[in-house]
């Protein structure tokens, strides 16, 4: 009783897709939490040059990405803790961001072009058909929340040195 | 409806933008050590080269060619790419800011990816119809998701193959690349007879 039991090679548990995150706030029993940048990242030999850091600042990009945990396990503000999303979060999240609003889009586009065959006439059907699935990936979002897909899982506390990505 | 059908697949497997074309090959070797990051990377380039591309075929026939600029081509287009990056991070922030905090890293990355200003620029070279440049971006990148999974799914399989030190990490994984390549020149001998 009480043994760690090692899962590693039970294939049958759901894969999670682990980061690290540092404890930012602690208002009752909610924690806020922002991810910690990837070494992948701060690391790279074209940091200096990279496009990815021109586009705001790293703290601007961090903070936009803050998100909340119920702290059941006592949290305190500067903890470093791991945590994690199901494989297939991933999956639907980017099927329901990306693939929805591409689908109507292109959709739209074959019908437009099919039935008029102008292009000024398949690019507002295009548009209309991104506007149109951007509100279906909306409303999917919206299932995908209420489900608690996308909320991430506390799964441990980091220990002292631990990254993530390091595979 | 052949002729877009040949163009699909002649984009995304005979002239592959990674294994034909040698494009976004940082993202090749960068994000494919989990199959799941490289269907999010995947599908995030998908829609930012078809939307971009779009976007740069209007400015393309609107304002480049009209106004003889071509030499201002590849900085325009790289102002497009990042716009459309950027736009597509804020609308997804706007619709789901779940979805943002979910899949919001895959996006800065994408401005620096040379596919996608390698598409809009082959786009300009093809000479084609709105209709079919759209096709042939969308395909281009349907090609280089397929690879990225691929490639990500050998990888996987790797870390439990027992590989001597010398070659373990990169120089399996392009030992491996180059295989995938071969692989895929297979595609070049289909013809439209």
């Amino acid at each position: 009783m009480g043994e760690a039991v090692d899962n590693s090679t039970d294939f049958s548990a759901p894969a999670m897709v682990e980061g690290i995150a540092h404890v930012v706030e602690v208002d009752d029993a909610v924690a806020w939490l922002v991810p910690e940048q990837t070494t992948s990242c701060g690391s790279c030999a074209s940091a200096s040059a990279c496009g990815a850091k021109g586009i705001g600042t790293t703290a601007s990009r961090l903070e936009a990405r803050r998100f909340q945990l119920v702290n059941d396990i006592g949290l305190r503000v500067g903890e470093r803790v791991v945590v994690g999303i199901r494989e297939n979060a991933l999956l639907k999240a980017s099927i329901t961001a990306y693939v929805i609003p591409l689908a109507t889009l292109l959709l739209a586009g074959a019908l437009a072009q099919w039935t008029a065959g102008s292009d000024v006439v398949t690019m507002v059907a295009m548009f209309a058909g991104l506007v149109f699935g951007l509100w279906l990936a909306r409303i999917g979002a919206g299932r995908l929340l209420l489900r608690g897909d996308l909320a991430p899982r506390f799964l441990r506390r980091a220990s002292a040195g631990e990254m993530c990505n390091l595979e | 409806m052949k002729e877009y059908i040949l163009l699909m697949v002649s984009a995304a497997l005979v002239n592959n933008v990674i294994l034909a074309r040698f494009l976004g090959l940082c993202s090749f070797m960068g994000v494919t050590t989990r199959i799941d990051t490289a269907v999010g990377m995947g599908m995030a380039t998908t829609f930012v080269i078809t939307v971009s591309s779009m976007a740069d075929w209007v400015v393309e026939a609107a304002l480049l060619e009209p106004y003889h600029l071509g030499y201002l081509r590849t900085v325009t287009f790289i102002l497009v790419i990042a716009a459309a990056v950027q736009f597509t991070e804020m609308i997804i922030r706007k619709v789901s800011p779940p979805l943002f905090q979910m899949l919001g890293i895959y996006l800065p990355l994408i401005t620096t990816n040379c596919a996608v200003l390698g598409v809009a620029l082959l786009l300009v070279e093809g000479r084609m119809s709105f209709i079919s440049s759209t096709l042939f971006a969308f395909s281009s990148s349907i090609g280089y998701s397929l690879v990225m999974v691929i490639f990500a799914g050998l990888r996987e399989r790797l870390t439990l193959a027992n590989i001597p030190r010398l070659f373990a990490g990169p120089p399996i994984g392009f030992i491996v690349a180059s295989l995938l390549a071969l692989a895929f020149m297979g595609f070049s001998g289909m013809s439209a007879s």
